[in-house]
């Protein structure tokens, strides 16, 4: 996965890199001057690592928006089963659904984990019965209604 | 409730930030067509009000390809809250999310090598007193994962050693 000759070497990421990641975690929009002078260096090496380590595509700093900015009030995590159908098959069949924010292959009881976000209750039997229920090799759905999102703390994705 | 509805202004503001949050409010303001002192606005109130987090996302090729994992959680009811605070707590640990339904816990994590899912798994969330279940498995391929949605948890601070440069905003009430 690793082998794309674009992507900089995690070795290469020296103490200044990850000190500007590390504020850069808590802080996306900390100005340059700002980090340097945490830093104690210039703002232009703050800015040269940054777009630096951004044209890697070793990390990206971007807003995160919270599901009730996008006005999505229910989210289901569903576990799929699958059958008469490679689960990597159905997996992009799900991917494309506008309504999934997650679509993982994973191993243990089920073969497929989605994350799936709708703007209400309402919104579940068109997904369901229209979207989901078009898509062939799905055995069993077995979904969990998200009541209470204690922690959510992602800072990791692919990047393209 | 009492936050306020976002207009068609936040959406764009929302979508620039989310493609590159180091953009400056002036080029932000030259795009959208308003001026610099209504950007510095909305994007203050999007950030007091938990709608927006401006954050760095890293490439899991950079991390050593963390393996992600997910763990549900069958639990003795009237104890599911405590479990799911304690859980939290744990390494490795990103997101926990009390459901309804064939969980009562979801927990997701992003973990070095196996023996620290089983660490985890079996020798920190299996012995917890209410827990009655716990089923792991394994993400061996992401196909879509949107980064860019997210649960703006304020009440969590992150163990982040990093020297802060600004006061975090302010916190608010969870409760929506």
């Amino acid at each position: 996965m690793a082998t794309d000759s674009t992507m900089l070497d995690p070795s290469k990421f020296d103490d200044i890199d990850r000190k500007i990641l590390s504020i850069l975690k808590s802080d996306g929009r900390a100005t340059n001057q700002e980090i340097a002078r945490a830093l104690k260096i210039a703002a232009a090496t703050v800015s040269a690592r940054i777009r630096r380590m951004e044209e890697a595509k070793a990390i990206r700093v971007v807003a995160a928006a919270d599901f009730s900015a996008f006005g999505f009030n229910v989210l289901l995590s569903i576990g799929v089963e699958v059958q008469n159908r490679p689960a990597e098959a159905v997996a992009e069949d799900l991917a494309a659904l506008s309504e999934v924010f997650g679509c993982h292959l994973v191993t243990g009881a089920k073969d497929i984990d989605l994350l799936v976000a709708l703007h209400d209750f309402s919104d579940l039997s068109d997904f369901l019965l229209n979207k989901i229920g078009k898509i062939h090799g799905i055995r069993s759905l077995s979904p969990a209604i998200a009541v209470d999102i204690v922690k959510y703390d992602f800072d990791v994705s692919v990047l393209k | 409730m009492s936050r306020y509805q976002l207009d068609q202004l936040d959406h764009h503001i929302i979508e620039v930030l989310g493609k590159d949050a180091r953009v400056s409010n002036r080029k932000i303001a030259a795009k959208l067509g308003v001026t610099e002192g209504t950007i510095r606005g909305r994007i203050k109130r999007l950030q007091e009000e938990n709608y927006i987090r401006f954050t760095a996302i890293s490439n899991p090729s950079h991390l050593g390809n963390p393996r992600l994992v997910l763990v549900g959680i069958l639990a003795v009811q009237g104890q599911v809250r405590k479990l799911a605070d304690r859980i939290a707590e744990m390494p490795g640990i990103r997101a926990v999310i009390v459901t309804l339904g064939r969980f009562d816990i979801l927990a997701v994590g992003l973990f070095d090598d196996l023996e620290s899912v089983l660490d985890v798994a079996n020798n920190s969330i299996l012995p917890l007193p209410g827990v009655r279940h716990v089923e792991t498995s394994i993400v061996v391929k992401t196909l879509k994962y949107n980064s860019r949605i997210a649960k703006i948890v304020p009440s969590l601070p992150h163990d982040d050693s990093a020297p802060r440069v600004k006061p975090a905003p302010a916190k608010k009430k969870r409760g929506d």
